[in-house]
């Protein structure tokens, strides 16, 4: 796929200042962003599009760059590959610490107030986190819809899935979900008449094989209920085989690397097992492709349409107090990451997208001093939470092989048990136990430096400890609570001045209660399977829980929702079904930030399926 | 080749039991010798390959109690030659443990590090678990859903 050249001219502050009112400006190049930028501009619009961070990567040129920087990190930690920018910091989980009783912890970007510390991580920086991203691409149920209603716990949304469903089919068509209708139809998940995903579904890994071998066939009872037990594929943003049968039959053409110039790569996933942090060939889906589509309407109408300014820091939104239309927004656009030197501009639009992510929309909007009418912005921050179970199989399975994780048990996403306990789906972890132990390099220096082993028995040994490694990633639904928040205060700002998030977070005891039953699970698994359990929890560990006389090490999930609410009032939410503010007519604040709930899904797809819906009412108001 | 350079590939087969053909094959057998002499010091190695050269030519078990003895349980070459062990298997230099800088005394360059981009990507442990580096050397689609090819143990020299 092709950037017209032009594209990538870095787009100069003073004519951006000058150039008068731009029909939209949205403020972040992620798939939020990325896809509103496109719907408008084949319709016509002048968007600019401020992004943060930098924009070096848009060539391939620079997507390599962050290539070299991660074979070259020695802590292959899940930022590796994204330079330091402290205009545009963002999250690094090395740099955690456990925090005391009423502790506060300002020296990470995100200043932990706690008591849990979340790892929790998004990406600054020119096509945002799907940079980063792993893409499991999974649909909500529709349950997750209403779970007030269904099972007493969370909220409602003011959208059916029905409402969705037509906006998921056409997240899953910009994404480029490869996927089989039959693997997807459990828990009572349908699909309409001849529907088919763009792509074929990625085959398991022989390591999820193996873990289906020992458990296909066997249940768990939970509350009476029984649950089969069973390793299915999940649907993945990621270029696999096309299917011929897609849109009646005119199949779909995959998207690989985007640039400049004509690349022939990243058409089907080659198994490099580094989804995240970065995959070396682009066969994993980023927004870079939606906004390569959105820069080529320009090319055909004769002029630039879509703007993009790098190194733009969106800083504060200025409302007219007349009728509390945003007015205008105030932008620091530096030249030098590592300067803080800048210059500040003022940007004017008819429509204002916030796509900035949920902590840094809220952020935005806090540093602002918009609260909302019902004060909820940044409130009901929610994250799924993950709990990593940890096993030696018997025999040797290959790990370090295959996406980062091509299959799991998901069977428990739904029941009636969620009146009490959280659900979850399981992620089989085709990369051992690299997220729970810094695997294999831990493998090494424990085999080499404690074990003493060298020559023959350590090759042997490699083998026996790292192919045969299991790791269930348990991602447990975690729901709305006003008091989990990000708020911002004058005294801690970033190199630019501007304020940084504060995180507020309790792992809710619906939750907990789900990682107590997980952990029991996990047990259950690893005993049908033969497998040696090596799990551990340390109590010295940033994230530890403890529940019930048992403790945890809770991670992030890095699937950031909640901080402006949907809902069907000003007063119990921030936004209404279409993602536009209540109280700002001209603002949409679009992304995770506008999810009531978030079930056991990822919630990329279905952020991306509401910014399909928003398009269309930014555009129906402009006209 | 080197009479220097054939010890130090000798120590590295006999340490890592991969064989000169694969050892040579990662193009960084050079680069891990100007290493050791830069972060160590020449001297340091030059007694590290001696020790190696000087190995009684046995087989088996005794040979591996042999490097045992003289050279991982040498109080001075021990954590060095366990430095090239990780060194090779993932191409980074794990700094040395503090007992070994305050016995020896603490060297400017041992810090940790990796050699060079091309040097993660030709990390040995990849090789030994049949799988590739995180990012690099992709084997293609769909080759996860089939049994790992975990490469036989080579024939090593020394137990010829
Ligand atoms: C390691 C990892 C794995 C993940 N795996 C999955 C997965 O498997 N499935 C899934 O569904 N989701 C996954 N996610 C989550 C997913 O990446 C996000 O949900 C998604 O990318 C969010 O998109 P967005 O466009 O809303 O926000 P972002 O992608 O975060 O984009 C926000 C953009 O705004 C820019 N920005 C921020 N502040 C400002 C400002 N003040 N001014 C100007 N620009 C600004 C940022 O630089 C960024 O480019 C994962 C995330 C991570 C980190
Ligand atoms: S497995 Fe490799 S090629 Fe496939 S998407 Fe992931 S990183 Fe890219």
């Amino acid at each position: 796929m092709l950037f017209p050249l032009e594209s990538t001219l870095k787009a100069d502050a003073k004519t951006v200042a000058a150039s008068g009112e731009y029909d939209i400006v949205i403020v972040g190049s992620g798939i939020s962003g990325a896809i509103i930028a496109k719907q408008a501009a084949e319709a016509g619009k002048r968007v600019l599009m401020l992004e943060a961070g930098t924009g070096a990567n848009i060539t391939l040129a620079g997507y390599d760059d962050l290539l070299t920087t991660f074979y070259s990190a020695v802590s292959k930690d899940n930022q590796s590959p994204f330079p330091l920018n402290a205009n545009a910091a963002m999250p690094r989980s090395p740099q955690l610490r456990k925090l005391q009783a009423g502790e506060t912890d300002s020296s990470t970007y995100i200043v932990q107030s706690g008591p849990y510390v979340s790892d929790t991580t998004y990406t600054r920086i020119f096509g945002g986190t799907t940079m980063h991203w792993e893409a499991k691409t999974p649909r909500m149920l529709r349950s997750d819809f209403k779970t007030r209603s269904i099972f007493g716990q969370g909220l409602d949304w003011p959208l059916s899935f029905e409402e969705i469903e037509e906006d998921y089919r056409l997240a899953e068509q910009e994404i480029g979900v490869s996927a089989n209708v039959e693997d997807q139809q459990y828990l009572g998940q349908t699909f309409p008449g001849d529907y088919v995903f763009p792509m074929r579904g990625l085959p398991l890994s022989y390591l999820d094989q193996q873990v289906n071998k020992g458990i296909e066939g066997t249940s768990v009872e939970l509350c009476g209920k029984t649950y089969p037990l069973k390793v299915r594929p999940y649907p993945q943003g990621r270029n696999s085989i096309p299917n011929p049968a897609y849109d009646g039959g005119k199949g779909y053409r995959p998207i690989g690397a985007v640039d400049t110039h004509q690349v022939e790569e990243g058409g089907r996933c080659q198994g490099n097992t580094n989804c995240v942090p970065l995959c070396p060939v682009q066969a994993r889906y980023h927004s870079g492709k939606t906004l390569a589509k959105a820069f080529a309407v320009n090319a055909k109408a004769g002029e630039r349409l879509v703007e993009l300014l790098s190194q733009a820091v969106a800083s504060k939104v200025n409302i007219d107090p007349d009728n509390g239309k945003v007015r205008s927004l105030e932008v620091k656009v530096y030249k030098d990451p590592a300067s803080p030197a800048h210059e500040a501009i003022t940007v004017r639009g008819k429509v204002f997208v916030f796509a900035a992510g949920a902590i840094e929309t809220a952020r935005l909007m806090l540093a602002s001093g918009l609260r909302s009418t019902s004060g909820l912005v940044g409130r009901n921050l929610m994250d799924h939470a993950y709990l990593l179970n940890w096993a030696l199989m018997p025999q040797i399975c290959g790990t370090m092989r295959g996406t980062s994780s091509t299959g799991g048990i998901v069977d428990l996403r739904d029941g009636p048990f969620r009146e009490r306990q959280a659900a979850f789906a399981i992620d089989i972890h085709n990369d051992g136990w690299g997220w729970a132990t810094g695997a294999p390099t831990s493998d090494l220096l424990e085999l080499v430096d404690d074990r003493n082993l060298h020559g023959a028995d350590l090759r042997r040994g490699v083998v026996d400890r790292v192919s045969r490694q299991l790791l269930l990633a348990f991602m447990l639904e975690v729901m709305p609570d006003e008091s989990n928040r990000i708020t911002v205060d004058p005294q801690y700002t970033d190199a630019l001045g501007n304020m940084r998030p504060i995180l507020s977070f309790t792992v809710p005891e619906y939750t907990m209660k789900g990682a107590a039953y997980g952990r029991r699970f996990a047990r259950t698994v690893f005993a049908r399977l033969g497998a040696q359990d090596h799990t551990h929890y340390d109590p010295g560990d940033f994230g530890y829980v403890a529940y019930e006389g048992q403790g945890y090490a809770i991670r992030g999930g890095n699937h950031l929702a909640g901080t402006h609410i949907m809902g069907t009032t000003r007063t119990n939410s921030v936004v209404d079904k279409n993602q536009r503010s209540w109280d700002h007519e001209n603002l949409y604040l679009v992304g995770g930030g506008s999810m009531p709930t978030i079930g056991t899904a990822n919630v990329t797809l279905t952020l991306a399926a509401m910014c399909f819906r928003s398009s269309r009412d930014i555009l129906k108001y402009l006209h | 080749m080197s009479s220097r350079f054939e010890a130090f590939l000798g120590i590295s087969v006999e340490l890592t039991a991969f064989s000169r053909f694969d050892l040579l094959g990662t193009g960084l057998a050079e680069r891990y010798l100007a290493t050791l002499d830069k972060v160590v010091g020449g001297e340091i190695t030059d007694t590290l390959l001696a020790a190696f050269v000087a190995l009684p030519p046995a087989e088996g078990e005794a040979r591996i109690q042999a490097v045992r003895t003289t050279i991982l349980g040498n109080e001075l070459l021990g954590d060095v030659a366990r430095a090239l062990i990780k060194l090779w298997y993932s191409g980074t230099w794990f700094e040395l443990p503090c007992a070994w800088t305050e016995r020896f005394g603490p060297r400017p360059a041992d810090t940790t590090f990796i050699v060079s981009p091309d040097a993660y990507v030709e990390g040995l442990l990849w090789k030994a678990i049949g799988a590739h580096p995180a990012g690099a050397k992709a084997p293609g689609f769909g080759s996860w859903a089939f049994p790992p090819k975990i490469p036989a143990l080579p024939e090593l020299v020394s137990k010829a």
